[in-house]
């Protein structure tokens, strides 16, 4: 079973469910969990250089990534998201000195795992910015979104909608 | 494999001599040639304390405050009991002073249907790592190999192994045998406990399943010693060591650790890093 | 009771399944990570219905389902909005296949409870939808003690179709109550010669009787039990339990529940779920107290639950001897030993 996106038919179809399809319109929902000190400041400077990126991401801000808790990304991804990007301060960089380095380690456990269980691996995405890369964190958002919306809505695992 | 009488013997000199409050070991089972675990106080019962290889509930779980109550425990572990036991005592769990073990050098146990289990087959330490008396020839640390079942659902297509997940998580019933029955789950308010946290679903749907399960193997990753207790505890037969295996199969290719609870004050993977983590799946 | 009898076969017995798959939404065990859970069946390959056989859950979750949907509420600026949730799916006209006779009778030990001081309409429709057909077991299980308690099990009308595999080799499909005999007579099956038939159904009900490993004197032990709340034996037979909730869940008479809300920004859904006595936490009030913290009490109110409370209240033993608990037990602790060793008999 591929991933087609049904360009013809003008439908994008879900990456897990190849049932589930959305029009070619379909805006991803995207959590993005910042850490405070240099991705949260990195997207603040995105914002004040006046860059454009995509409007699908909604920030979560936390005081280090090593703070994300695996269950952050699944209750992300059960709710509304269709994809939870998590990102952090450079290797060295941390401000509480070994944050990351920790949370580098869980990250891969994680997005492994849930790969296994049938989420399609683009759907958590991790990255590296500081608090001067304005223009790194545009063009990771506007990768991440692209990549969502290239795997379609999630289906998977879903909550119910009321 | 049958130690019962040198068990009966030692636990004899260790209510004698007062040295233990509690003994935690096993007996049979009433209705099938199963064991199950023992707990004694009154050493008139020791008669009924037996160990063969049918032997096979993680007895470290009853160091947890609930059963022992924090007394003076005496009880007999095998090569996967052993860890989970020396990663409680890295964990401050125990008190070292408080228990008195038995490391049996174990041979591998057998199922209800007599045959050689999984964890036992695939098992790469079955010497304890910690004791205070140990029966039996140690034979030393095995070849690691990658468990069977996941090479297989790893080669599966994604929405094949997602459909097939699905069945497991809409299986579950929420009754958290799992959790209870592992040693190493000791947390007095578990965060996917639905009583006392408000973070998962109360309600037993197929993703409030698939949640809970996610978080407890995440939590256990790295610590998990493959006694297969929770596997063994859950009523819907879920094939839960497919998530733990997964992830100790990551982390051996990546951090090259594997084996929780191996040395004392080793607290595992995620207690750890380098500085030559892999790095390339972060943008 | 009725006396609509039908003498028949093993060909015949697999015609008739057949007949009623086909014609009535029909729920019956199905395999699964090698055990069996009650689903919806469409063909009778899928299902094991011919005796009753070792089940993950009873027949209880298709009466009280695991998680329930209650009622829908949406908040907003003028409050907050109430409404019914869809049609119950488990509330149509089904036939269940497969039902141990101690499930069976469980249902009827729970109808006392759900009529008692607040009637539960979704549980009363359900059950008045329903027609069980099952057959009666050849032999005990290892962990079975039915016949040993309150109740009479030959002539009980739990089931509303019996099926008897006579020793004789032929089967018997009986009527016992009003719905299972307009069941039957819609089919083309004729009634048999009662005075034969009843015979050897008795005889298979002796045969059946005898094979019991495990007996109790009940009067003896619910009499004993009465005056035994402080018997310090409580706390050596829960001593290797690990207050999981299993018992409880899996029990054909349990039925605790806990109420929760999910939400998705302003929209939600109230649930209702399984709930056990045997959690640590299950008696925790707001404010931090907690009459319940110590495993012994909690295993002395299940134990006392089980065989002395509901039967001062409803005349009805809430056991029913199915031993699902003992099987299903990561750690096998058995009500039977627990009851027997603290009333010592």
């Amino acid at each position: 079973m591929e991933t087609e996106v049904k360009e013809a038919q003008g439908k994008i179809v879900s990456a897990e469910n190849p049932d589930i399809s959305a029009p070619a319109d379909w805006k991803p929902v995207i959590i993005g969990i910042l850490c405070n000190w240099c991705s949260y400041a990195g997207s603040d400077l995105t914002g004040t250089s006046r860059i454009q990126y995509p409007p699908n991401i909604r920030i979560i801000r936390v005081p280090c990534s090593s703070r994300v808790d695996p269950w952050f990304i699944i209750k992300s991804l059960q709710s509304t998201a269709d994809g939870v990007l998590i990102s952090g301060c450079h290797p060295g960089d941390c401000h509480y000195i070994t944050g990351n380095y920790y949370a580098r380690r869980r990250f891969l456990v994680a997005k492994k795992l849930l790969n296994f269980i049938g989420y399609h691996e683009n759907r958590v995405q991790f990255s590296w910015v500081s608090a001067a890369e304005g223009q790194k964190f545009a063009k990771v958002v506007a990768k991440v979104t692209e990549d969502i919306k290239k795997l379609g809505p999630l289906h998977r695992y879903k909550k119910e909608n009321f | 494999m049958d130690y019962s009488n040198q068990i009966r013997e030692i636990t004899s000199k260790l209510f004698a001599d007062n040295k233990i409050d509690y003994f935690v070991g096993y007996r049979q089972n009433s209705f099938d040639d199963s064991q199950v675990p023992f707990l004694i106080t009154d050493p008139a019962e020791i008669p009924k304390l037996v160990f063969t290889d049918k032997s096979v509930f993680n007895l470290a779980n009853y160091l947890k405050p609930d059963h022992t109550k924090r007394k003076r425990v005496g009880l007999v572990v095998k090569g996967c009991d052993s860890r989970a036991l020396n990663l409680m005592l890295t964990e401050s769990q125990v008190k070292r002073e408080n228990i008195y073990i038995i490391g049996i050098c174990c041979e591998g146990t057998l199922d209800d249907k007599g045959q050689k289990p999984q964890n036992c087959i695939e098992c790469v330490m079955p010497d304890p790592v910690v004791y205070d008396e140990i029966l039996g020839t140690p034979s030393g640390k095995k070849k690691y190999t990658v468990n069977a079942d996941i090479k297989e659902l790893a080669e599966k297509a994604l929405n094949e192994r997602a459909d097939y997940f699905e069945e497991i998580f809409a299986a579950c019933i929420r009754c958290n045998a799992c959790r209870h029955s592992c040693p190493l789950c000791y947390c007095a308010k578990c965060c996917i406990d639905q009583e006392t946290s408000t973070l998962y679903n109360g309600a037993n749907t197929t993703s409030g399943a698939m949640h809970a399960l996610m978080t407890w193997s995440l939590h256990l990753a790295g610590r998990c010693v493959d006694c297969r207790n929770c596997e063994k505890a859950c009523p819907s037969h879920l094939p839960l060591h497919l998530l733990h295996k997964q992830n100790e199969n990551v982390i051996y290719e990546n951090f090259q650790h594997h084996l929780a609870g191996m040395e004392k004050d080793d607290r595992g993977a995620f207690y750890k890093y380098s500085l030559s983590d892999p790095d390339d799946f972060i943008l | 009771m009725n006396v609509f009898l039908v003498e028949t076969d093993k060909t015949g017995l697999q015609k008739f399944y057949e007949e009623i798959i086909g014609k009535f939404e029909t729920y019956a065990p199905v395999e699964k990570f090698g055990k069996y859970d009650y689903k919806r069946v469409l063909k009778l390959s899928e299902c094991n219905p011919d005796s009753p056989i070792e089940t993950t859950m009873s027949v209880k979750p298709l009466f009280f389902p695991k998680t329930a949907k209650i009622m829908k509420f949406v908040e907003d600026s003028s409050g907050t909005t109430v409404s019914e949730t869809e049609e119950d799916p488990f509330a149509g006209k089904r036939v269940i296949l497969g039902v141990k006779h101690c499930d069976a009778r469980g249902l009827q030990v729970l109808d006392q409870v759900y009529k008692w001081d607040y009637i539960d309409t979704d549980y009363q429709k359900r059950r008045e939808n329903t027609i069980i057909i099952s057959a009666r077991c050849d032999k005990a299980g290892a962990q079975c003690f039915c016949t040993s308690l309150d109740y009479d099990v030959e002539n009980s009308d739990a089931h509303d179709i019996r099926i008897v595999n006579g020793l004789n080799g032929k089967t018997y499909i009986q009527a016992i109550t009003e719905k299972g005999e307009t069941l039957l007579k819609s089919f083309s099956l004729q009634s048999t010669a009662p005075d034969v038939a009843k015979d050897e159904i008795s005889k298979h009900y002796k045969s059946f009787e005898a094979s019991f490993r495990l007996k109790m004197n009940y009067s003896e032990v619910n009499a004993k039990l009465q005056k035994l709340f402080d018997s310090p034996e409580f706390e050596t037979v829960s001593s290797n339990c690990i207050s999981c909730n299993t018992c409880a869940f899996i029990c054909p008479t349990c039925h605790c529940f806990k109420i929760s809300d999910e939400k998705i920004k302003d929209a939600g859904v109230r649930y209702k779920s399984y709930d056990s006595c045997n959690n640590g936490y299950f008696t925790l009030m707001a404010g931090g107290h907690n009459p319940r913290p110590v495993k012994y009490r909690r295993w002395r109110q299940r134990a006392m639950h089980k065989f002395v409370y509901y039967k001062e209240r409803f005349g009805v033993n809430l056991c029913v001897g199915c031993g699902h608990c003992a099987i299903s037990c990561p750690v096998n602790i058995s009500i039977f030993d627990v009851v027997n060793q603290v009333a010592k008999v």
